[in-house]
């Protein structure tokens, strides 16, 4: 009998520590087969589950131009979260995805891409951008802009360095005001404020924007006020979930499932759904 | 349509019989439906109104293992459940609660095929019977059902004098249950059956399901859900007595450090945690939104989904409600609205 609620067991290869409540896991598939096999595109989600604790929601972090680990980002906020975090390097735990669509990252070929994320918001972004930059001569330019509440507050700091050091991206990292440390040498203001100042074109340009809700609401009028096309800003919705494909019931906007329809959505689409998000 | 005829002794004689081939075999007893104990008097329905509980969890169990693990610190191993093997007949299903394996069989095959829904479906054979209730709860013929309709079931009972019922063999699947046993059956009598079937009155329509849904298509935000459910406890018993309510949780249960097993058990959209986020974030975090979900996945989502009601008018909702609310009055209300 096929079981399509039975997972495939990962083992935490490695725990990177983000922030005091945020890491990054990567993950090996334990049975080779289905690590040669296994395929997914950037802006999948996965249920991620501890045995004994329970399953969770989350994006696959990691790009699929590289497949040697999974990676998962996440911010401690419940049961099973608080359970990944007390887990150590060799456990075991399981996932199951991937599940719902993905960024179009065929259709941005040829265009200009801006990516736009706060606090732990960067990780369904940071698939796209990865993504991206392996199959950087497909695109134009390419901007990041980051933000987090404070210092201690950002993630993937590894990366934003290594963004921040190449030539053919430009990367804006910033912190809220009062989350600046005496030596931050980035911006330091709230995101909306620091996408308006950030002479992006909105001409032939995609946006990929994630993060919580407020920084969302306030960032989409400046983008629509730059001339960004309501089909070209992208976003990704997050409901509760359980069972990731469209049948425990709980994650739909009204009649849209966001395991299924989503959790990729342009503004267009976003602004036809009912206000149940 | 092929018509048998069968006397009540030989229908309970038959019943023994699927329970000695090794099958499940349960009864309408006119207060519930329960694993068939072969008294003459369980054997009810006609005139009772719908039991207490659907038998839906003969196919989605209101609680049931996806998996067992057993784990030690670094290892997990998973053991997989053994479900099916075992045909499950059913006696006696009202014509509201004969349709919903085939409504519910929509969700759990779109995409993903969920086969702890479709083994046991697979092995169900559904022996409906007409019905002869009717009261205030009831709206079965609002959505598309009625008393004397044999959607969904396999075999169909009309209840005929002298305690004799003509059988209609509805589907192949009803007709195999009984080829095994054809000397419990004489030859049907279509016209005595017909007469029966056309005294049971056909209950009025309490509203247009059509109009219903085109209000819904324009009224996501309205005033009216505020005052619908504000008396809504939010205990979810509407969902539990469903015969197609179909959501359900996942949650992990040790046995002990070292084992346990994953569970898929009933939820339901009017407990206010269903849809509660992580950070504290709901989207429906009150009621009236809830109730909004509840209607709209019935008489909308469903509809435009898969093309069925996700309803069948049985009236347990209402009937079972502790705050007296009444899905049918409620849709009938939002029927005049559209006026």
């Amino acid at each position: 009998m096929e079981n399509i609620y039975k997972p495939y067991l990962m083992e935490i290869a490695e725990i990177i520590p983000e922030t005091k409540d945020t890491a990054t896991f990567k993950l090996k598939f334990k049975d080779p087969e289905i690590a040669s096999v296994f395929n997914f595109k950037a802006g999948q989600f996965a249920e991620y589950s501890v045995f004994g604790e329970g399953e969770c929601t989350f994006c696959i972090a990691s790009s699929p131009t590289r497949m040697e680990y999974i990676e998962c980002s996440f911010k401690e906020a419940g049961k099973v979260t608080a359970a990944l975090n007390r887990m150590n390097v060799g456990e075991t735990i399981g996932f199951r995805g991937p599940y719902g669509n993905y960024f179009p990252v065929e259709e941005m070929k040829g265009s200009n891409v801006v990516f736009i994320s706060g606090g732990i918001g960067l990780a369904p972004v940071r698939c796209v951008i990865d993504n991206v930059l392996d199959l950087r001569d497909e695109f134009k330019d390419i901007t990041i802009i980051y933000g987090a509440r404070s210092v201690q507050d950002l993630v993937y700091k590894n990366l934003l360095d290594e963004w921040q050091k190449r030539s053919d991206v430009k990367t804006i990292v910033t912190v809220d005001p009062g989350g600046e440390t005496p030596d931050w040498k980035g911006e330091i203001g709230f995101v909306p404020t620091v996408v308006e100042k950030a002479s992006l074109k909105a001409e032939n340009t995609f946006a990929i924007i994630c993060g919580p809700p407020i920084m969302i609401k306030y960032t989409m009028p400046v983008l629509l006020k730059l001339g960004f096309e309501e089909s070209k800003i992208i976003t990704t919705l997050e409901n509760r979930m359980k069972c990731g494909f469209g049948k425990c019931g709980r994650c739909n906007i009204g009649n849209v499932y966001v395991c299924k329809d989503g959790p990729v959505f342009t503004y267009e689409q976003m602004k036809a759904l009912p206000e149940e998000y | 349509m092929e018509e048998k005829r069968i006397t009540k002794e030989n229908l309970i004689k038959l019943g023994s019989n699927w329970v000695n081939d090794g099958m499940n075999v349960y009864v309408n007893n006119g207060k519930k439906y329960t694993l068939m104990k072969l008294h003459e008097e369980d054997l009810k329905g006609f005139e009772e109104a719908p039991p207490l509980m659907s038998y839906k969890e003969i196919v989605f169990p209101k609680t049931e293992p996806i998996l067992y693990y057993k784990k030690s610190q670094k290892e997990v191993e998973i053991i997989e459940p053994k479900i099916g093997g075992v045909k499950n007949i059913v006696i006696g299903a009202k014509p509201c609660d004969a349709k919903s394996i085939s409504i519910m069989s929509k969700v759990f095959n779109w995409d993903y095929k969920d086969s702890f829904f479709n083994v046991r479906a697979e092995e169900s054979v559904i022996i409906g019977m007409a019905c002869k209730y009717n009261d205030e709860h009831c709206f079965c013929t609002s959505v598309g059902i009625s008393p004397v309709s044999t959607d969904g079931s396999d075999l169909f009972l009309i209840p005929l004098a002298n305690d004799n019922f003509g059988v209609r063999i509805i589907s192949d699947k009803g007709k195999e249950l009984i080829s095994k046993y054809e000397s419990y059956f004489t030859n049907g009598d279509s016209e005595e059956s017909e007469n029966v079937l056309s005294s049971i009155p056909i209950p009025e329509k309490k509203f247009n399901a059509e109009n219903v849904k085109s209000w819904l298509d324009k009224n996501f935000e309205s005033e009216f859900w505020n005052t619908t459910a504000e008396m809504c406890l939010g205990c979810s018993q509407c969902a539990f007595v469903c015969p197609v309510c179909h959501c359900f949780d996942i949650v992990d249960e040790d046995y002990s450090f070292t084992e346990g097993r994953r569970m898929k058990n009933w939820d339901a959209c009017q407990n206010g945690l269903f849809t509660k986020h992580a950070s504290g974030h709901n989207p429906r975090d009150k009621q009236p939104k809830r109730y909004r979900q509840r209607v709209s996945h019935k008489f909308k989502y469903y509809k435009d989904k898969f093309d069925e009601y996700l309803c069948t008018g049985c009236g347990r909702c209402s009937r079972g409600c502790p705050a007296g609310i009444d899905i049918g009055e409620i849709v009938e209300r939002i029927d005049k609205l559209t006026n």
